[in-house]
């Protein structure tokens, strides 16, 4: 007969699992306010190699591109295939354009965008630094003296700072332009009226917080994804874990974020 | 002085994977750390180019340590002549001292130096092991370093391939004369580059001597390591 203990219970697995997944929470927000810091710190002493830089901005930028164009665009038809009809039939056509623009700029663009850079760039950064670390490369980095974090961090961090403003411009652009696209096939609202409706919903203040909000959301997701694949463990399975991790830890940071800015600046 | 290891302990959790060794390696000589797997080799390794913290002990080193990595460690988006020439680009005492000329000559000399002219442009992943290995061997001794630390550096090489690396053991030693420690298990490496050996089982020193002390199978653990037996005071994992 098997000894009983009470490492062999169930609620003993369940709760141990339980205690590892805090700790292992709270491991992660640590590091990521110790590597925040010490990117900030390595950004504001200047410590850049504007090479890597450039190149990580054109892997953020470009490689992301179609998909965001895409998410945003598309989601902006479907918003506004389904409000232009009714809008139109309830006499209220000319806000249709102030509605799309509003939910494009303010929300849905943004978040849209968030989401694919983190399905694209985010899990392949994540999973490229937890390669690294698996098969000690960065352990290599470390003992050349190289400091690994002005290697590998700063590069992507700044590039999700640099780069993730314009792609939400053009992402809006498009989500824009396709909402009245739409608006026109769906119930007959004229181009015009759909862009004067966009032009007198939209203010400065949208635009700039937009923006504040893409240098944020491109902070976040790029240092999380570095941070989520430079603390892998194990092999194979610890990169698929950090990667997972990274999309999840990304997600659920723009989100927050989201609703800060939400409460700070529409509340 | 190239290596002072004195009363070296380190714990992971509450296991004692280095238990009180103590060494010297000076300028000019190789040590070989041998003994089975889990006997705490490449940890000690590690503690030494501070990849790892000590928990009590002292480390002495004289200069820069380089260190070549069992499977390589090559940064895979780097080809080989930025990986070569890594930190002289990328560090910070190093990376204004040189222009990108200097570099190139640099690069070139040094695979020169392991046999590996002309290949500045391949990839890592478009390389053998061996010349991975070689490359590595090169981006370690860019920096002209004082101390050299191999791991495993001739693990999962063919017996051709292994010479050649052991060979390079020696001919770097002999020009960088940099003190050197290779961790092996391997007898031909041992024999063919180990000026002095320590043998290690459960992280504690149980055999100090030169290859031809190993090769006389004095003590029951170097009788056992090179006759490879199962019988003997050093228990193995079995599954």
């Amino acid at each position: 007969m098997r000894e009983f203990t009470l490492k062999s219970t169930i609620t003993y697995k369940v709760y141990r699992q339980m205690i590892l997944q805090f700790e292992d929470f709270l491991t992660t927000i640590g590091d990521i306010v110790i590597y925040a810091k010490e990117v900030i710190s390595l950004i504001l002493k200047r410590e850049i190699n504007w090479k890597e830089v450039l190149e990580q901005c054109a892997r953020f930028g470009i490689s992301s591109l179609p998909i965001t164009l895409s998410i945003v665009g598309m989601s902006s038809v479907i918003v506004a295939m389904q409000v232009a009809g009714e809008m139109v039939k309830q006499g209220a056509g000319n806000y249709v354009g102030m509605l799309v623009a509003l939910l494009i700029v303010r929300e849905d663009g943004i978040i849209m965008s968030g989401f694919a850079i983190i399905s694209m760039i985010g899990s392949s950064i994540a999973s490229e630094i937890a390669t690294m670390r698996v098969t000690e490369q960065v352990d290599a980095i470390k003992v050349l003296k190289v400091n690994p974090i002005r290697y590998l961090f700063v590069p992507r961090v700044l590039s999700g700072v640099l780069m993730m403003p314009p792609v939400l411009v053009v992402a809006s652009v498009v989500g824009i332009v396709g909402g009245g696209i739409a608006s026109h096939l769906a119930s007959g609202l004229s181009y015009r009226a759909y862009f004067e409706s966009v032009w007198h919903g939209l203010f400065m203040k949208d635009m700039n917080v937009a923006l504040l909000k893409a240098v944020v959301f491109g902070f976040t997701i790029a240092l999380i994804s570095c941070v989520c694949g430079y603390t892998a463990k194990g092999g194979a399975r610890g990169v698929g874990e950090a990667t997972t991790k990274a999309v999840v830890w990304a997600f659920v940071g723009i989100v927050l974020w989201d609703l800060l800015f939400s409460i700070i600046f529409f509340f | 002085m190239g290596i002072e290891v004195k009363n070296l302990i380190k714990r992971f959790d509450e296991k004692t994977v280095i238990d009180n060794i103590s060494f010297k390696v000076d300028s000019g000589e190789i040590l070989a750390i041998v003994g089975f797997s889990g006997s705490g080799k490449s940890t000690v390794l590690k503690l030494i180019c501070g990849l790892l913290e000590k928990d009590s002990g002292g480390i002495k080193t004289s200069g820069d340590i380089a260190m070549v990595f069992q499977y390589s460690a090559l940064i895979d988006s780097l080809n080989v002549a930025d990986n070569i020439s890594f930190a002289l680009r990328e560090r910070k005492d190093l990376r204004k001292k040189y222009t990108d000329v200097q570099i190139r000559n640099i690069v070139r000399e040094k695979l020169a130096l392991v046999g590996l002219s002309g290949v500045e442009n391949k990839f890592p992943s478009e390389l053998s092991g061996g010349m991975q290995k070689r490359v590595s061997f090169a981006r370690a001794i860019v920096t002209e370093p004082n101390i050299i630390l191999y791991d495993e550096p001739t693990a999962g090489l063919d017996p051709v391939s292994s010479t050649l690396i052991e060979n390079y053991i020696v001919s770097l030693k002999e020009e960088t004369h940099a003190a050197s420690i290779v961790v092996t298990h391997q007898m031909s490496t041992i024999m063919r580059t180990a000026d002095k050996i320590i043998m290690l089982y459960n992280g504690k020193v149980v055999f100090t001597g030169t290859p031809q002390d190993l090769m006389r199978q004095d003590t029951p653990y170097t009788k056992q390591f090179v006759t490879a037996s199962l019988e003997g005071p050093m228990k193995m994992l079995q599954g």
